[in-house]
């Protein structure tokens, strides 16, 4: 197995999925987040992907209990819309209609109906902008980093300095390794063409 | 040093070359000057040497180095699912797998943990068995009653040999052993992990039964010290996973104690990852003060 400290640090991933653009706790009401995009990123699909990969992952440690789901076609003109679903205490609104996705098989059966959608259209559109209209529309609390956390942060920030410099080290001797090795070859080579 | 080197060889190259090429031909003499000139090569560089030093001396440990846990950042089972839920957020609940590594304190030598067993909640249900058995006996019959795939004999071998190997798992009948061992897919089945032997378990006389046990379970075997398998899908409770991870430990350990006449092995670390995951180490703990409900983590 790895070594422990290696993966200690790649353990320090999780601060950057517990803080940072996305840490945000989102109100009871909200029961289900849905985005619906293309699998590739050309014609304004970009943005929607990122807040896949990059946003996505701290809403939802931060809201385990909303279900977060999404469904990527092939037709790569197609819009690009992410759905919130709310129920309120009032549990008598029809289902939505645009619950039906590929990946979300697993969903239990016994989920609430909801009362209320809303739509935001994501194409063409910065991963930030996205985030932003949705905190707008379900009036997200942020979530700031604690002295603690922001320290390890500090700290974090100082340890990949200094990994970039040790890096950017190693990268200069290894040139130089490659290069004497790349002489060495090629007065070998020489060498030989003579011999022959 | 290198540098050095070059225009030495360079030189002896300028002033012997074309003395030698007006001479008529001569073999040995141009093998002779090549081969001074590589041992020259390799005296001349101590690098070589001193990397053989080190290499000898490292091979004398004869257990996996076990890192102190003391450091680590461990985790209850519920706090490891909710990052592991995050990371996942997204991916088809059917692909991703929540995977188990244990690591073993253990020798390097010796005989190692290969086994296999039927979790409560199995993680893949679509494996695909072909058994190797007279295709019209008894025990044929049996193998396909419980779900193997192929059944047969010389079919089998044909189109192993033709490269379609359509099966994941591969079982011998004790009296097709013989037959299985002339038609020499060794070669083929091998490197797959699908040549059956009896040291595995894959040669039985109850074809029947072992398919059956196949089917829904998983197996396991120790690789460098480490056993690894899938144990739990992405949608599966907390509560599922508890009994699937308890299953998995209890029956390492079983297989463990079974061997302590042969070798020691220590259960050292239990680590939960999965598909787009890091790999969390889990401190035994069910849940942890500020871990959410569990069934908060179920929700996908």
């Amino acid at each position: 197995m790895v070594h422990i400290v290696k993966r200690m640090r790649k353990l320090r991933a999780l601060l950057g999925i517990r803080l940072g653009p996305g840490a945000a706790e989102l109100p009871p009401d909200v029961k289900r987040i849905h985005l619906d995009f293309a699998t590739k990123f050309n014609d304004g699909h970009l943005g929607p992907r990122k807040f896949w990969r990059h946003y996505l992952p701290r809403l939802k440690y931060h809201n385990p209990a909303v279900s977060m789901t999404i469904n990527r076609t092939h037709n790569q003109s197609g819009s690009a819309t992410m759905t919130i679903f709310f129920a309120d205490s009032s549990k008598d609104g029809s289902p939505p209609t645009a619950a039906t996705s590929t990946t979300t098989s697993g969903l239990p059966s016994d989920h609430i109906p909801f009362d209320r959608t809303e739509t935001v259209e994501m194409k063409h559109r910065h991963e930030s902008q996205i985030l932003s209209e949705l905190v707008k529309l379900t009036k997200a609390r942020k979530i700031e980093a604690t002295a603690e956390e922001k320290e390890q942060l500090k700290q974090v920030q100082e340890d990949r300095r200094q990994s970039e410099k040790s890096s950017q080290r190693a990268a200069v001797i290894n040139a130089q390794r490659k290069q004497k090795e790349e002489m060495l070859r090629q007065a070998r080579a020489a060498a030989e063409a003579q011999d022959v | 040093m290198a540098s050095l080197k070059m225009p030495i060889a360079q030189l002896s190259r300028l002033t012997i070359g074309p003395a030698v090429r007006s001479q008529p031909r001569l073999p040995f003499v141009f093998s002779g000057a090549a081969d001074q000139l590589r041992c020259a090569s390799t005296k001349a560089n101590p690098k070589y040497k001193k990397k053989d030093t080190k290499k000898k001396k490292k091979t004398t440990r004869s257990s996996f180095i076990q890192y102190s846990l003391k450091d680590a950042e461990q985790f209850s089972l519920c706090d490891a699912m909710r990052y592991i839920r995050a990371f996942e957020v997204g991916r088809p609940p059917t692909s991703a797998k929540y995977e188990m590594h244990l690591r073993l304190k253990t020798l390097k030598n010796g005989p190692v943990i290969r086994s296999r067993l039927q979790l409560p909640h199995p993680v893949k249900t679509d494996i695909r068995i072909c058994v190797i058995c007279p295709p019209d006996s008894k025990a044929a019959e049996a193998a396909k009653k419980h779900g193997a795939v192929l059944v047969g004999e010389e079919a089998i071998f044909e189109a192993v040999k033709a490269g379609r190997i359509e099966f994941d798992r591969c079982l011998c009948h004790v009296d097709s052993l013989a037959k299985l061992n002339k038609a020499a897919l060794g070669r083929v089945l091998g490197p797959r992990g699908l040549m059956p032997s009896a040291k595995t378990g894959t040669v039985v006389k109850d074809v029947g039964a072992t398919v059956k046990e196949m089917v829904g379970g998983s197996e396991y075997r120790e690789r460098l010290g480490v056993i690894r398998m899938a144990v739990g899908q992405l949608g599966f409770t907390p509560e599922e996973m508890q009994k699937n991870i308890r299953y998995f430990i209890d029956h390492v350990k079983k297989d463990m104690s079974a061997m302590s006449d042969k070798i020691h092995k220590e259960l050292y670390e239990v680590v939960l990852s999965s598909t787009n995951a890091p790999g969390f180490s889990l401190n035994g703990d069910f849940r942890s003060a500020n871990s959410p409900s569990t069934r908060d983590l179920s929700v996908l």
